[in-house]
This record gives structure tokens, sequence and C-alpha cells, in this order.
């Protein structure tokens, strides 16, 4: 008996020590990532790690002064954000009703198309995309990653919002449709509105991917659609030598809302990979 | 069933069309178009001339070629793994659901929101050779610190940290959330049975996870082949083309030595390579679909 209690309390002690640096491994980077924003340049590199100091918002101040166009580029992400959040929200909206609520050939060659096509990597269509963007003056628009991302998230967003509409009893809309409702008003008045939940999980993905993309900002954008990203990529490569303090500044501003965001809706990334993914 | 839905006409076409005209305008368009640039000879400001296979005999004596899907190879494989294996021991050490529970999870997801970009400037700042938090540790231990500005294989290491460090969040949300799906009569059953938790493990959680599991690997094989920008912004591929994976090549071939051609064979190659890894999880969808379709 007493062999199994100490067994016991060596498991449990082991899951604790798994947790403690399951979280360390996580969240040490982001802290200190944070911390050194408010740090002095010979606080930054100190070794060891420290973890009292006096804090200082120079570094921020430094970010305002040197490098205003990471200010813009911050507006440049939300908008760019936004938009494509917005867009993939309608396009899947619709998309996944049809696939949820009609049936044919025509949807599940449908249904088919939008899991194929989200295999092919992205870098693929840039070369193509490169010359035709600048013919039609799209190179350096923000319209033009909106329309990248939402894109590149509409297969998993529509399949979302399938699965959310599958979960909708169909006898809902057909009370609706008895009571001298046109389809129209159907699906903008019980449909859609009951498919809220679905489109905030559909939502998430695209949001937090157009925030922290790298690859299509990069290529597609030289001075005027600079996302947050791009910025932060120059700052880190300045030919003058690194200033640690503003990087760091300008690194927080971008990770922290989105950070935050992402604790938010936790409940929506896993209801959306389930769906998205395993029934997908 | 209501008329309008039994049959709907012409309203699944229009109401998937903004879904389709997305997919076709910058996907499909833009890939058929490659495919076709893959067989000509162009570079910037130059007209494209039909050299049929070439560019793809050219791709595969290129040895820089060779090289980068060897890194690709190596990156991609340890990152899945190491990922699916820490995803399941996490698993493993959670707390029954609750707030302390979501507490846990939350700061798990944490990486899930960082940008690459942010990623790359971590690992900068923490491996720095001189100064780095971690390469101090290292060290402490007596560990060899890395050497990753001059070594490739030392830089590969860093660039397979970061991933799984980014990416792990993603594999332990599709693995944990099928674990919360497990009936809690399974467990107790089994411990009746005098299961213990390694034979309750690879006996009972195991197999029941494997769907899900199949499906956090191929969709992270699938992601995790893309990879760019952490390679890029740690390395460029360098030092002398040693680091480089196949997006890394693409891009250089594309961008930095405009030869058009090679880029879009590389691309194919790509999406062919993508095709393969994903086929099963293919065949089993369409199965399933067009089964049901008829």
């Amino acid at each position: 008996m007493r062999a199994r209690s100490i067994r016991r309390r060596a498991v449990v002690c082991a899951k604790a020590l798994g947790i403690l640096i399951a979280i360390l491994w996580s969240a040490f980077p982001i802290f200190l990532l944070l911390s050194s924003s408010i740090k002095r340049p010979v606080d930054i590199f100190a070794v060891p790690v420290k973890f009292v100091f006096d804090p200082t918002m120079d570094n921020y101040v430094r970010l305002w002064r040197d490098w205003p166009v990471f200010f813009e580029s911050l507006l440049n992400s939300l908008i760019v954000t936004s938009g494509a959040t917005l867009l993939t929200i309608a396009a899947s909206a619709l998309a996944g009703w049809v696939l949820s609520r009609c049936e044919g050939r025509y949807v599940t060659g449908s249904a088919f198309a939008l899991i194929v096509l989200r295999l092919l990597p992205p870098i693929v269509i840039t070369l193509p995309l490169f010359p035709v963007a600048n013919l039609l003056g799209l190179n350096d628009s923000r319209i033009l990653l909106v329309l990248l991302y939402a894109t590149f998230f509409i297969s998993l967003g529509t399949w979302i919002m399938k699965t959310s509409f599958d979960q909708i009893p169909r006898t809902l809309e057909e009370a609706a449709a008895n009571d001298g409702a046109s389809l129209r008003q159907t699906l903008q008045h019980v449909s859609m509105p009951l498919g809220v939940p679905g489109m905030i999980a559909a939502g998430v993905f695209v949001f937090i991917h157009a925030w922290n993309d790298y690859l299509f900002a990069f290529i597609f954008t030289t001075t005027r659609a600079k996302t947050a990203p791009v910025v932060l990529s120059e700052i880190m490569g300045s030919a003058t030598g690194v200033d640690w303090g503003v990087l760091f500044a300008g690194a927080s501003l971008q990770l922290l809302p989105i950070a935050i965001f992402v604790i938010i809706v936790q409940k929506y990334l896993i209801a959306g990979l389930t769906s998205g993914s395993i029934k997908g | 069933m209501t008329p309008t839905l039994r049959r709907p006409g012409f309203l699944p076409y229009l109401m998937t069309a903004p879904a389709h005209l997305l997919l076709a305008l910058f996907i499909l368009l833009p890939a058929a178009y490659v495919f076709a640039l893959s067989f000509m000879q162009s570079s910037f400001g130059q007209d494209a001339s039909f050299v049929g296979v070439e560019n793809y005999a050219k791709l595969l004596r290129d040895r820089y070629f060779w090289m980068s899907v060897w890194n690709t190879f190596i990156v991609v494989n340890s990152v899945v793994y190491i990922e699916l294996v820490l995803a399941l021991l996490l698993t493993a050490v959670l707390p029954p659901p609750g707030l302390l529970c979501r507490v846990i999870v939350s700061i798990i997801l944490l990486p899930y929101a960082v940008s690459e970009v942010v990623g790359v400037l971590l690992v900068k700042y923490m491996f720095d050779p001189e100064a780095g938090v971690v390469s101090y540790w290292l060290q402490a231990f007596g560990i060899p610190e890395l050497e990753w500005t001059t070594q490739p294989s030392h830089a590969l290491v860093l660039v397979v940290v970061l991933s799984v460090w980014l990416h792990m969040p993603f594999t332990f949300l599709i693995v944990y959330t099928a674990r919360l799906g497990l009936p809690h009569e399974l467990y107790e059953a089994a411990r009746t049975d005098g299961a213990n938790a390694w034979q309750r493990f690879r006996q009972v959680t195991l197999p029941l996870l494997m769907p899900a599991i199949l499906v956090a690997v191929v969709f992270r094989y699938i992601f995790a082949f893309r990879i760019f920008p952490e390679v890029w912004l740690l390395t460029q591929g360098g030092p002398a083309r040693q680091t480089e994976v196949l997006a890394v090549y693409l891009y250089k071939s594309a961008f930095r030595y405009y030869d058009y051609g090679m880029a879009s064979a590389t691309a194919w190659a790509m999406v062919v390579l993508s095709f393969l890894i994903a086929a099963a999880y293919l065949r089993s969808m369409y199965r399933r679909m067009f089964v049901h379709a008829r």
C-alpha cells in the first residue's frame, strides 16, 4: 500500500514538472520579449537574465521617432487583416450553406475542389502573380493582400461553415419558408444569424494568419502597403546595426494584441479545428 | 423540405461563386500559368521560349536543388514528429478539465499568436553566440554552443526548434480536442481490469486518437513543407546556400536570379510533392464524398 502511494505521488510530481516545463517553454520567450521592450540597452543583453530592473519607455520613444513607418504598417496590418477576415467570412458563409443544404455532383465537386486547392503551397503562385499584379497596378496595395489571404483561408472557412450549418436543424428554415419567407429572407433572418458562431470560428484563423504573415506581404509590398511583420524584419535587418530595444518595442506592439485575441477566441479555435480538419 | 431547397436552380452556383472566383483567380490560373512557364525559358524583360523539359532536367542536375530537397526532408520530418510527441506528452500530463486546465491550455497556445518574424527575432536574441541567454545556459551545462551563423547544420537545428515552438499548439489542439472526446467509461473499465497508466495510454488512448493523429500529421506535413520565413530571415539560405529549403530555393530562382523557368519547375515539383504527401488523405476524402453523393 505504501509503495503504491509513493508511486502515485511520483506520477503527480512528474506531471507537475511536465506542465511547468511546458509553461516555461511557451511563455518564457514571450516574457523575455515584453520585458526587454522596457529595459535599457545594457540590461537587454545582461546574462543571466535580469528580472529586476529600472523600467523605461525609451525604446518606444525611439521607435516612434526613428521608425514612424512602423506605425503606418500597424495600421496597414489592421486594415488588411479586417478586410481579409470579413471577405473570408462572407464568401465562406455563402458557400458553406450550399455545401450543407444542397446536393448533387456540382456541390460535391465544389467541396472537393476546396480541399484540393488548399494543398497548394502559397509560394507557388507568387511568381506568376507578380507581373500580373504589376500590370493591374495591384502591387504594393492592401487590396491584393486582402484577396490573397482570403483565398487561402476560404477552404477552411467554408468547411467550418458547412459543419456549423449541418448542426442547425433544417426545420427552422422550413418553418420560415412555410410562413411565406423568400429564400433570401430565410437566409438573412434565419440561417445566417444562426451561423454566427461558425463565422467567428471561420474568421479567427484568417485573422491570426493575415496579422502575422510574412511571405505575401514581403513579396507583394514595397512601400505603401507594408504590414507590421515586414517592417519588423526591416528593423531586424538594419544595415546600421540592430537597435534591439526598438526592435523589442515594435515586436511587443505587434504581438500583444494578437496574443490577447488568441486567448479570448480559444474556444472558437478549438471548434474550428475540429470541424475544419477532422470531419473535413 | 421546401421546394426551393429541393430544386435550388442556379442558387448553388451563385452562392459559391465568390469562393470559386477567388480560388480560380488566385490559385488555379496562376498554378496553370506556372505549369506552362516550367516548359519555357524566360527571364526578367525577356520573351519566353519553349524548351520542353529542359528546366526539369536542369533542376535534377542542380546540386543546390538536391540540397534544398534534403534540408526540407530533414526539417519537415523532425518538426512533424517532435511536435506530435510533445503534443501527446502534454495531453497526458494535463489536469482534468476545469479552470486550471483552461489557464494552462491558454499559455500553451500563446506561440500560436506569434509571427514567424517575431519568432526569428527571439531566436536571434536568445541564441546569440556571445550574449544569448540560451547560449549561456548551454555553456553552463557544458553543452557546446550552437554556432548557427557559420555551421549550416546548427542553423537548421534552430529552424526546427523555432518551427516546433511556433506550430506545436496546432498539433496539440487537434490531439487534445480528440482526447477530450474519448468516453470516460473506457478508462474506468481499463482501470478495473488492472491496466496501469502506460497500458491505458498504449491500448486505449493511442488507438482511439489515431484518426486525429493522422489528420494532425498530414496537415503539419503539408504546412511544414512550405517553410520559408524561418529560414529566410534566419540565414537567407546561407552560408553558401547550405541551408536552403525548397521555398527558399524557389524564391531565389525567381526573384534573385530571375530564372523563371527554373523557378516554375521548382514550383511544380513542390505541388506534386504536396499532393503525394496528402495522397492517402485525399483518396479517403474523395471516396467518402463521392460515394455518398451518388
